[in-house]
C-alpha cells in the first residue's frame, strides 16, 4: 500500500551482468614459454609492446612472440584472433598506446 | 522486481518535489526530467507491443542488457509522447548494432554524439523537425528523441560523464541531436532509400558524430560545395587526425561524415545526391604534406608530398547528404565522423 505522497517509479538504470570467470592460473617461470601481444593499433602502442617483447626475450628467455594488431582501438580484438591466441600462447600482453 | 523492472518508491507532495527526488536519484542530465511513473512507463511499453522485460540489445564491454522497459523510462523522463516510443526504441537498437560499436562513440577523448536521423512517413506523423532551425530548439519531437537517446545512454548504457565517457571538451549535441530529412520538399533520394528500404518505409540512421559545423557560402550550387569540401576537409577533426588517417597501412582508416544542405530544392535542378556526393568527395583531402607538418602522417615532407592527396572519407557513399535546414540556400552543415568507420559505422534500421 502506498500513501497518497508515494509515488512509484521504474528505475532507468541498468546494473551490469557480470558471468562469473576464473582467470588463468599464474606462469611459474616465463623461461621457454609462449608470449602473445596485443596491440591496440593507437600510435606507440607497438614501440612499447616491441621493447618488453625484446625484455622478455633477454631477460626471461621466452621462446616465442606472436602478435596481433587490433584494426581499431575502440574495436574489441577479434574473437577468431584471440581463440589463436588462447591456443598457441602461455601468456598475453595487451597494450594501450596513444 | 515487479514485471515493468525495478522500481523505486519516493514521496512527494508537489511537481517540483517529484523533479527533485528525480535529481537525488541522480537520473537526469542535468535538466529537470518527467518522473517515470510505473503508470506512465507502462503506456510507454504498451506502445511498441513488446514485453518491458525484452532485450533490446546489449553492450557487452559494460556488460550491460537493455531492455524495453529501461528504454521507456527514460523515453518518459526525456519529455517524449508515447507515440514516440517506436523511433526510440529502433534508435536503441540501431546504436546497439555491433557495426556501430557504442562503446567507443560512448566513451572516448573524440566525444560525439550520437546523431539520430528520421525518414520516412514518421517523421512527418509525429512532425519531427527538418526545417529551421533543423538542429533546433524549439520542437518537441526532435527534442526529446534526442534527449531520451541522450538518457538512455547515461542511464541504460553507463556512459556517465567523467567515469565511462571520458570526452574531452562535451558536446552540445550530447544534451539532444535528432533531425530529420526534408524529404518530400526535394527530388532528391532521401537517405533511407539510398541506404536500401523503401520510401513508404520509416527509417531511424544513428552517426556518431562531432558538433554540426555550420558552412556559409553563396548560395549557388558549385560555391556551397566548394565550402562544404573545404570545412570537411579541415584539419583537427577526428577524420583528419592520426587515427583515422594517419593509419593508411591498416586498412580503410577514413570515417564517414554528414551533410546538410538547406534551402530551395529548385536550386540543385541539374543535381543528383550522387553528383553533390562526388563533387565533395574528390575534393575533401589534405595533402600528405599538410598531414606531415600537422604531425598527422610521421616521417619528413619528401618531394611530390605537396601534391599527393589523402582522401578523408572512404568513398563517396560515404557521404550521408540531407536535404534539411532552413529555406535559404547559403547554409549547410559538415558533421564529421568520431573516427574511422571501422571504429563506428552508421546504422539504419526501419521502424516497426
Amino acid at each position: 500500500m502506498t500513501t497518497t505522497n508515494e509515488h512509484v517509479l521504474v528505475n532507468p538504470v541498468t546494473q551490469p551482468v557480470i558471468a562469473p570467470f576464473n582467470g588463468a592460473p599464474r606462469l611459474a617461470s616465463l623461461a621457454g614459454t609462449r608470449l602473445g601481444l596485443i596491440d591496440d593499433s593507437k600510435r606507440n602502442a607497438d614501440v612499447l609492446l616491441e621493447e618488453l617483447a625484446e625484455l622478455l626475450r633477454t631477460r626471461y628467455e621466452i621462446a616465442s612472440v606472436k602478435w596481433h594488431r587490433k584494426p581499431s582501438a575502440s574495436r574489441p580484438a577479434d574473437p577468431d584472433a584471440l581463440k589463436e591466441l588462447v591456443a598457441e600462447c602461455d601468456s598475453v600482453i595487451i597494450a594501450i598506446g596513444d | 522486481m515487479s514485471e515493468i523492472g525495478e522500481t523505486t518508491t519516493v514521496q512527494w507532495d508537489s511537481a517540483l518535489e517529484a523533479i527533485e527526488r528525480c535529481y537525488e536519484l541522480g537520473w537526469t542530465d542535468g535538466l529537470p526530467v518527467v518522473p517515470p511513473t510505473e503508470a506512465r512507463v507502462a503506456e510507454f511499453i504498451d506502445r511498441t507491443g513488446r514485453p518491458a522485460g525484452e532485450v533490446v540489445g546489449e553492450l557487452p564491454e559494460r556488460r550491460r542488457e537493455i531492455t524495453v522497459g529501461k528504454v521507456a523510462a527514460n523515453a518518459v523522463m526525456a519529455g517524449c509522447l508515447p507515440e514516440y516510443m517506436p523511433v526510440v526504441l529502433t534508435t536503441t537498437e540501431a546504436m546497439l548494432d555491433p557495426v556501430f560499436n557504442l562503446v567507443g562513440p560512448s566513451s572516448s577523448m573524440g566525444g560525439s554524439a550520437i546523431l539520430t536521423i528520421v525518414n520516412g512517413p514518421v517523421a512527418r506523423e509525429l512532425n519531427v523537425n527538418a526545417r529551421n532551425n533543423l538542429f533546433g530548439p524549439g520542437n518537441r519531437a526532435n527534442a526529446t528523441i534526442g534527449r531520451a537517446i541522450r538518457l538512455i545512454l547515461m542511464n541504460a548504457c553507463a556512459a556517465i560523464p567523467g567515469v565511462f565517457d571520458r570526452s574531452v571538451i562535451g558536446h552540445p549535441g550530447k544534451y539532444t541531436y535528432c533531425i530529420a530529412e526534408a524529404e518530400t520538399e526535394t527530388h532528391w533520394t532521401p537517405l533511407h532509400v539510398e541506404r536500401g528500404f523503401q520510401a513508404e518505409q520509416s527509417t531511424v540512421t544513428v552517426f556518431a558524430g562531432e558538433s554540426p559545423r555550420q558552412v556559409r557560402s553563396v548560395g549557388h550550387p558549385e560555391p556551397i560545395l566548394l565550402a562544404i569540401a573545404d570545412a570537411a576537409s579541415s584539419l583537427g577533426t577526428n577524420m583528419s587526425t592520426s587515427g583515422s588517417v594517419g593509419e593508411i597501412g591498416t586498412g580503410v582508416r577514413q570515417g564517414q561524415i554528414v551533410v546538410t544542405i538547406a534551402g530551395n530544392s529548385g536550386l540543385w535542378k541539374d543535381w543528383t545526391k550522387d553528383q553533390v556526393r562526388d563533387f565533395i568527395f574528390q575534393r575533401a583531402h589534405r595533402s600528405v604534406a599538410e598531414l606531415k607538418r600537422a604531425q598527422v602522417l610521421a616521417g619528413e615532407i619528401e618531394p611530390g608530398d605537396e601534391s599527393t592527396p589523402v582522401s578523408l572519407i572512404p568513398e563517396p557513399s560515404d557521404i550521408l547528404l540531407l536535404f534539411a535546414g532552413g529555406e535559404e540556400s547559403n547554409m549547410s552543415s559538415v558533421i564529421p565522423s568520431w573516427g574511422p568507420k571501422v571504429g563506428s559505422t552508421a546504422v539504419t534500421r526501419a521502424i516497426t
